[in-house]
C-alpha cells in the first residue's frame, strides 16, 4: 500500500532527492513534518489532515472583508496573514474616499494572490477575469489541504457536484468554497462538500459522495412531487448553463468562472 | 495528610505501582470545536486540556519576528484544580512553567516556515495531581500535531524521582510531596532532552540512572501519543489514486 | 460580544432561514441544542459539573472552604462566582484579567444562584461573626459554541447540587450536603430581525441585536434577568420571552436536575 497515516517524526524513506511538501529530510532520510497521509509512490510527501492556508502567488482564494483603510482593504483570507487589496487593484478608478461604496466590511470576495514578499505581505488584486465581489449564494470552509480531493481528479469530483446539486461551486485554494444556485441545490451541496470534508481519508470517497448525492435527491424528489412539472424548465436551464462552463483539466487549479467578471457586475450598477 | 511512614513497601508503591511504572493514562485528540488543534490527557489524578491556535496574526504587533513564527505557550489551573482554591490568573509559578514548557517544545516546531505568525498553545489543568507540566506538554505536543503545524517530532514528557532512598517513575501526589527528588524531564523520541528540570537530593549515579528511567516512561508516553492521533483517523486510508 | 467580523453574506442566510422560521441547524425557535450535564468530573472539587450544550463545553468547580464573613452579614456563607473567557476556548478571548463580558457572564450566573436563594446562606455559618463557608463557583469555558450564559449557569448549579462541605477537612465535624432549597434555570433568548430564538448558537449570538436572560426557581417566578446587547426590545418581546424562559427552564429542570 503507497498511502498511509504518518505523525510527525515518522521515517519515510532513503531517497532524499524525491522529498516534497510534508516532510523533512536528515542525514538522508526522510520523516514527515506533519499529522497527515504520506503517499511513497514516485514522490515522498504527506498531506496533513488539518492546517492553515499559507498564500502563494496565483491563488485563486475567498475572503471576507474585515476593514476598509486608507488605500486599502484588510480581507480575511482564512491563513495567518492578512491579505490587502489595494486601491489601485480594483477594475477601475476610484476615489479612497469612496472605497466602502464599492466594498464594505463583511463583504465577500473572490480574489487573486497577486504577490507575497518574504515578510508574508500578501497583495491581492481584482483586476482578473476570474475575480468577483460575491453577493449571493453560500461560503463553507474545508480544510486547505483537502481541496485537491474537493476538485477530484481531473475536476470530476466537483463537475459531480456541479451537476447533481445544480449549483455553481467555485473553491478557493484557502478552502472557502462559494455555492451559488437554488436554496435546496445549496443544502445539499453544503452537506455533501462537509462530508467530503469529513471523510477524505477514508477510501472509496468519489462513489460514497455519489451515492449520497442520488440518495438525498431521491428523497428530496419524492417529497417534491406536485412541483416538478414547474420546476422542471427551470433546472433545465440551469444544467446547461452548468454544463457550457468547461472543468478545469487541473486537478489543483481552481473551476474558473467564465460568465461575466467582476468588471461587468460593477459597470452595471452604474448603469 | 501528614507523610506516611512509608512510601515504598516490599518494592511496591502506595499506590500500588512497581518503581518504575507509570500512572493510567488516556488520551483523547480533537476535543475542541474552536481550537485548530486540541488534546484531553489524563495521567493519573491529572486532568489536563490542551489548545492550539495557529500559526495566525500576532497582536500585539512588537512581538511579531519577522523570519519565524513566535511560540507562546499559556500554562494556567483551574481554581478549582488543587485541594486550596488557587486564585485565578498567573502566577510565578505558572509563568515559569510556561516558559520551560515553550521551551520543550520550540525545537521540534519547524517555526522559519511561518514568518510574522504566532503558534499559540494552550493548555489547562483542571485537575491536579503531581505531574502537571509533563502531562501539559504530552498533551501541547499531541494538540500541536492534531493542529497541522510541521514539527519534527512529537515531544513526551514525564518526571522521575527519589522516594525512601529508590527511584520511582512518575511521581504521585504523596511521592512529590515527600519523596526526596523529582525531575521533569521532556524529551523527542530519538532521545533529545528538550526539558530538564530537578529538585532536592541525587547522587550522580542516581541521575544517570533516573534518566534512563524517564526515558524509558518517555518511549512508552510516546507510543500512546502516537496510537492516540492515529485513532483519530481510524477509518482506512484511501486506497486509490485519485488524490 | 464576539469581535469576529460575520461575513454579510452569512448574515443574509442566517436572517433569510429566520425569516422561514428555520435555523442552521434545524432547530425551531425554542428548541435547544442537545445538552448534555456530567457531575462529579474534578476530584479536587467539593463540587462540579461539565455541560455541553451543542459545541459549547464549560467545566464548573465548586471549592468550599471556611472564611471571614461580610461585617453586614456576620451569620450568613459567602458566595463567590468567577468566570473566565480563557483564550482556549476561543480565537477572539484574550489573557488577562476578566473584561466586560466574562464579568458580565459570571455576576449574572451568580445572581441567579444568589437571588433564587438556592443556597440557604444562613446554614453556611460556623461561628457568627467570626467563620463562615465560602462557596466559590468558577466557570471555566473549554469551548464558545455560543450562550455560554445558559451552560454556566447550569454548570453552576448542578455543581452545586453534587458538592459536599468539607467539614471533615477543616476538623468542622462531617462533611454534609450543601443546603440546596431551590434549582434556578436560566434561559437566553436572542432576537433577530423581529424574531426571538432560544439558546443562540455562536452566529446567531453575533448577528442577535440582543440576547435577554431569564432565571426562573421551580416556582415559575423569576429570580434574574439581564438584557445584554444594544437593541431595544419591545414589552411585547419581553413578555414573550419570559413564559418562553420559565417553561423551556422548567422542562431543563426536570429532565436534568433532579434533587
Amino acid at each position: 500500500m503507497d498511502k498511509k497515516l504518518v505523525i510527525p517524526g515518522d521515517f519515510l524513506s532513503d531517497e532524499a532527492k524525491l522529498a516534497e511538501e510534508g516532510t523533512y529530510v536528515e542525514e538522508g532520510k526522510v520523516y514527515s513534518s506533519v499529522f497527515g497521509i504520506a503517499s511513497l509512490k514516485n514522490h515522498i510527501r504527506v498531506v496533513p489532515l488539518s492546517g492553515k492556508y499559507i498564500p502563494r502567488p496565483g491563488d485563486l482564494v475567498i475572503g471576507t472583508v474585515t476593514e476598509v483603510a486608507f488605500s486599502n482593504w484588510i480581507v480575511d483570507i482564512r491563513s495567518p496573514y492578512e491579505g490587502l487589496l489595494h486601491i489601485s487593484e480594483f477594475p477601475r478608478r476610484i476615489e479612497s474616499t469612496e472605497m466602502s461604496r464599492f466594498i464594505k466590511t463583511g463583504d465577500s470576495i473572490m480574489t487573486i494572490v497577486k504577490d507575497v514578499d518574504a515578510r508574508m505581505k500578501v497583495e491581492l488584486t481584482l483586476n482578473d477575469q476570474r475575480t468577483r465581489i460575491i453577493k449571493e449564494g453560500r461560503i463553507v470552509e474545508v480544510t486547505p489541504s483537502k481541496v485537491p480531493r474537493l476538485i477530484g481528479r481531473g475536476g470530476s469530483m466537483i463537475a459531480m457536484l456541479k451537476n447533481e446539486t445544480k449549483c455553481n461551486i467555485f473553491i478557493g485554494q484557502n478552502g472557502k468554497v462559494w455555492i451559488s444556485g437554488k436554496d435546496k441545490g445549496m443544502d445539499l451541496a453544503v452537506r455533501a462538500i462537509l462530508k467530503i470534508e469529513r471523510e477524505t481519508h477514508i477510501s472509496g470517497l468519489t462513489e460514497r459522495i455519489a451515492g449520497f448525492l442520488k440518495e438525498e435527491k431521491g428523497e428530496k424528489l419524492k417529497e417534491k412531487e406536485p412541483e416538478v412539472i414547474e420546476e422542471g424548465k427551470e433546472e433545465k436551464e440551469l444544467d446547461e448553463a452548468v454544463k457550457e462552463e468547461p472543468i478545469s483539466q487541473e486537478e489543483e487549479k481552481v473551476q474558473e468562472e467564465k460568465q461575466g467578471g467582476i468588471l461587468d457586475e460593477l459597470l452595471g450598477d452604474d448603469k | 495528610m501528614s507523610k506516611p511512614e512509608k512510601l515504598i513497601a516490599d518494592g511496591i508503591r502506595l499506590d500500588g505501582r512497581k518503581p518504575d511504572e507509570l500512572r493510567p493514562i488516556k488520551i483523547k485528540v480533537g476535543v475542541l470545536n474552536r481550537a485548530d488543534g486540541s488534546c484531553y490527557f489524563e495521567f493519573g489524578g491529572n486532568k489536563v486540556i490542551a489548545a492550539v491556535y495557529g500559526p495566525r496574526e500576532v497582536h500585539p504587533r512588537h512581538m511579531q519576528k519577522s523570519t519565524s513564527a513566535v511560540v507562546r505557550y499559556r500554562y494556567n489551573m483551574a481554581s478549582f484544580s488543587v485541594e486550596e482554591r488557587k486564585r485565578p490568573g498567573p502566577d510565578r509559578r505558572s509563568i515559569e512553567v510556561s516558559k520551560v514548557s515553550r521551551e520543550a517544545l520550540e525545537p521540534v516546531i519547524f517555526q522559519e516556515y511561518f514568518p510574522r505568525s504566532a503558534i499559540d498553545i494552550f493548555v489547562e489543568i483542571l485537575q491536579a495531581d503531581a505531574g502537571t507540566r509533563t502531562a501539559g506538554i504530552n498533551a501541547a505536543s499531541i494538540a500541536l500535531a492534531d493542529a497541522g503545524i510541521p514539527m519534527k517530532s512529537l515531544v513526551s514528557a514525564c518526571a522521575v524521582g527519589k522516594v525512601d532512598d529508590t527511584l520511582v517513575l512518575d511521581l504521585n501526589k504523596d511521592e512529590d510531596n515527600y519523596g526526596q527528588a523529582d525531575m521533569p524531564i521532556a524529551m523527542t523520541p530519538d532521545g533529545n532532552i528538550t526539558l530538564l528540570q530537578m529538585d532536592g537530593h541525587l547522587s550522580r549515579d542516581e541521575f544517570r540512572e533516573g534518566l534512563e528511567m524517564a526515558k524509558k516512561g518517555c518511549t512508552a508516553i510516546y507510543e500512546m501519543q502516537k496510537s492516540a492521533l492515529m485513532e483519530k483517523y481510524s477509518s482506512q486510508i484511501e486506497g486509490d489514486n485519485s488524490e | 460580544m464576539s469581535n469576529e467580523i460575520i461575513a454579510e453574506l452569512r448574515k443574509d442566510y442566517i436572517y433569510n432561514l429566520m425569516i422561514k422560521g428555520e435555523r442552521e441547524d434545524g432547530r425551531t425557535f425554542n428548541q435547544y441544542r442537545e445538552i448534555t450535564i456530567d457531575t462529579n468530573v474534578i476530584d479536587k472539587a467539593e463540587g462540579s459539573a461539565r455541560v455541553k450544550i451543542g459545541d459549547t463545553h464549560v467545566v464548573v468547580g465548586v471549592k468550599i472552604q471556611p472564611g471571614t464573613p461580610f461585617p453586614d452579614t456576620p451569620d450568613q456563607g459567602v458566595i463567590i462566582t468567577n468566570l473566565e473567557l480563557i483564550p482556549l476556548a476561543s480565537p477572539v478571548f484574550e489573557a488577562g484579567p476578566p473584561r466586560e463580558d466574562a464579568i458580565e457572564l459570571a455576576r449574572v450566573t451568580d445572581r441567579g444562584v444568589r437571588e433564587s436563594g438556592a443556597l440557604d446562606l444562613s446554614k453556611l455559618c460556623i461561628t457568627p461573626g467570626e467563620k463562615v463557608w465560602m462557596v466559590f463557583i468558577d466557570v471555566h469555558v473549554l469551548d464558545d459554541g455560543g450562550n455560554i450564559m445558559d451552560a454556566s449557569a447550569l454548570g453552576a448549579i448542578a455543581a452545586l447540587m453534587t458538592a459536599k462541605l468539607p467539614a471533615s477537612r477543616f476538623g468542622l465535624g462531617d462533611d454534609s450536603v450543601v443546603p440546596l432549597r431551590d434549582v434556578p434555570v436560566s434561559v437566553t433568548a436572542v432576537e433577530i430581525g423581529g424574531s426571538i430564538m432560544l439558546d443562540p448558537s455562536m452566529d446567531e449570538e453575533s448577528i442577535a441585536g440582543t440576547k435577554l436572560t431569564v432565571t426562573s426557581n421551580q416556582a415559575g417566578e423569576l429570580s434574574a434577568m439581564q438584557k445584554s446587547g444594544v437593541h431595544p426590545l419591545t414589552t411585547e418581546q419581553i413578555n414573550y420571552i419570559v413564559d418562553i424562559a420559565i417553561e423551556k427552564a422548567k422542562e431543563i429542570r426536570e429532565k436534568f436536575l433532579v434533587i
